[in-house]
C-alpha cells in the first residue's frame, strides 16, 4: 500500500510517500506560511523523485489540527481534492499525535505542546514503549499553568515535543521532569504523520473525502478574557 | 509618543503618510478610538505610500483587505471580532507570522491578543473636525485607552 501524507499545520509544508514501515520519500519546505502556493508543487516534485503517479496513491493522510487556521484548510483540502477526484480514502491525523510519532520505536512519555498564544498551549500526553505512541490525554488546550500542574502527577521523564516544546521547557524545567526533545525530532512532519495513520489503519478503515474536517481546538479562559473587553467596550461606545 | 493635531480627514490622511514611512516589514499598527474617528482615512494615507494602487475601505464585513504592495499591507477590522475563536477564525495568528504590515482597526477587541511588538495609533475626536492622534508603543496588558 502507498499513502501520500501532507502536514501543513505550522510554518513547515511537507509531504511523504510511505508504504508499510518505510517513507519511500519526504520533501518539505519553511519559507513562511505560503503553504496554498509551496505543497502541491513540492507534492508533485516528491512524486517526481519517487517515479509514483498520484493515482497509484491508496489514500491520503493529513493532519487535521490543531495548528494555524489557514496552515490547516490548505492541507485538508488539497488532500480532500485529491482523494475525491480519484475515489481514494483519507486519514486524519491530530497534530499532537503526529508530533508524538516522532518518537515511534523509542522509549518515552512523550508531550507534545504548541504555542496557542494568549499563554496557552495545544497539548496531549502519550506514552512511547518501543512501539507505537499511546495516547494518554485527549487533545486540549490549557494555560500552561495548567499544564504544570497536571505534568505533576505524571510519573518518570517527560519529552517535549512541538513548536512550543521550547516554550514549555523554559516554563516547566524547574520541575525536574522534562526533556526538550532534539531539533531533528522537535517538528511536525509529514513522515509522522503517514506512519500515525499506517498505524491507525491497522485497526480503522479508511474516511470519505467528505467527512474530514479540520479539529480546532478551542480556547475557553482565553475567550472569556476578551468577551470582558470587548463588553466594557461596548460600554464606552455606547 | 508623538502627538499630532488634525483639523480634516485630509491632515489625517496626510499623518497616516508620514507615519508609514516609519514603518518595517512585521509591524502592527493598532487603531484605538471611536466611531468615526478617522481610522479608515489614516489607513487610506498609510496605503498611499506603502500601495499606492489600492484602494481603501473598512473591511468591517470582509474582516481582511489585502492591499498588495512592495511588502504585504493588510487591513482588518476587529469590530464584529469577539472572541478568540472568531480572532483564529480570521487567520490573523498566521498574518502575524508572515513579515508583512498589518493595520488593525478597532483593536480593542483583540487587546488580549496583540504581539508586544504592536504600535498603537489612537485618535480622539476633540471637535467636528478635529482629532488629536497619539502614536506610541504600549506594554502588554496596561489599559491605554479610556
Amino acid at each position: 500500500m502507498k499513502l501520500i501524507a501532507l502536514e501543513t499545520s505550522a510554518k513547515t509544508a511537507s509531504a511523504a510517500v510511505l508504504t508499510e514501515g518505510k517513507v519511500l520519500g519526504t520533501a518539505s519546505v519553511t519559507a513562511g506560511l505560503t503553504h496554498s502556493q509551496t505543497i502541491l508543487p513540492l507534492m508533485e516534485a516528491l512524486l517526481k523523485g519517487v517515479s509514483m503517479e498520484l493515482s497509484e496513491a491508496d489514500g491520503f493522510a493529513v493532519s487535521i489540527g490543531p495548528g494555524s487556521f489557514t496552515g490547516l484548510r490548505i492541507g485538508i483540502s488539497a488532500v480532500k481534492g485529491m482523494a475525491q477526484g480519484l475515489s481514494k480514502g483519507c486519514v486524519g491525523i491530530s497534530t499532537l499525535e503526529g508530533l508524538a510519532y516522532n518518537f515511534q520505536g523509542l522509549h518515552y512519555t512523550v508531550c507534545p505542546v504548541m504555542d496557542a498564544r494568549c499563554g496557552q498551549v495545544y497539548t496531549s500526553l502519550f506514552w512511547v514503549n518501543g512501539g507505537a505512541p499511546r495516547r494518554l490525554w485527549e487533545d486540549m488546550a490549557i494555560p500552561m499553568t495548567t499544564l504544570k500542574e497536571k505534568l505533576q502527577s505524571v510519573e518518570g521523564d517527560i519529552m517535549l515535543v512541538g513548536d512550543g516544546a521550547e516554550l514549555a521547557y523554559g516554563a516547566l524545567s524547574d520541575t525536574g521532569k522534562v526533556l526538550l526533545a532534539p531539533p531533528a525530532l522537535r517538528y511536525q512532519s509529514a513522515a509522522s504523520v503517514g506512519f500515525a495513520a499506517l498505524s491507525h489503519l491497522e485497526t480503522e478503515g479508511f474516511i470519505e473525502p467528505a467527512q474530514l474536517l479540520p479539529a480546532y481546538l478551542r480556547l475557553p479562559q482565553a475567550e472569556r478574557e476578551l468577551l470582558a473587553r470587548e463588553a466594557m467596550q461596548k460600554q464606552s461606545k455606547g | 509618543m508623538m502627538n499630532f493635531t488634525s483639523h480634516s480627514a485630509a491632515e489625517t490622511e496626510a499623518i497616516g503618510a508620514r507615519f508609514a514611512r516609519m514603518l518595517r516589514p512585521g509591524d502592527i499598527v493598532a487603531f484605538t478610538g471611536g466611531m468615526g474617528a478617522g481610522k479608515t482615512a489614516f489607513t487610506r494615507g498609510m496605503a498611499t505610500v506603502l500601495s499606492p494602487d489600492a484602494e481603501v475601505s473598512s473591511p468591517t464585513f470582509a474582516l481582511v483587505n489585502d492591499y498588495g504592495g512592495k511588502v504585504p499591507f493588510w487591513h482588518f477590522d476587529m469590530f464584529r471580532i469577539t472572541t478568540l475563536d472568531d480572532l483564529y477564525s480570521t487567520g490573523f495568528f498566521d498574518y502575524l507570522e508572515m513579515g508583512g504590515i498589518i493595520a488593525v482597526e478597532w483593536s480593542e477587541n483583540i487587546a488580549g491578543a496583540l504581539p508586544d511588538r504592536t504600535i498603537y495609533v489612537d485618535i480622539q475626536i476633540t471637535g467636528e473636525e478635529d482629532r488629536v492622534i497619539t502614536i506610541g508603543s504600549r506594554r502588554k496588558g496596561s489599559e491605554g485607552n479610556k
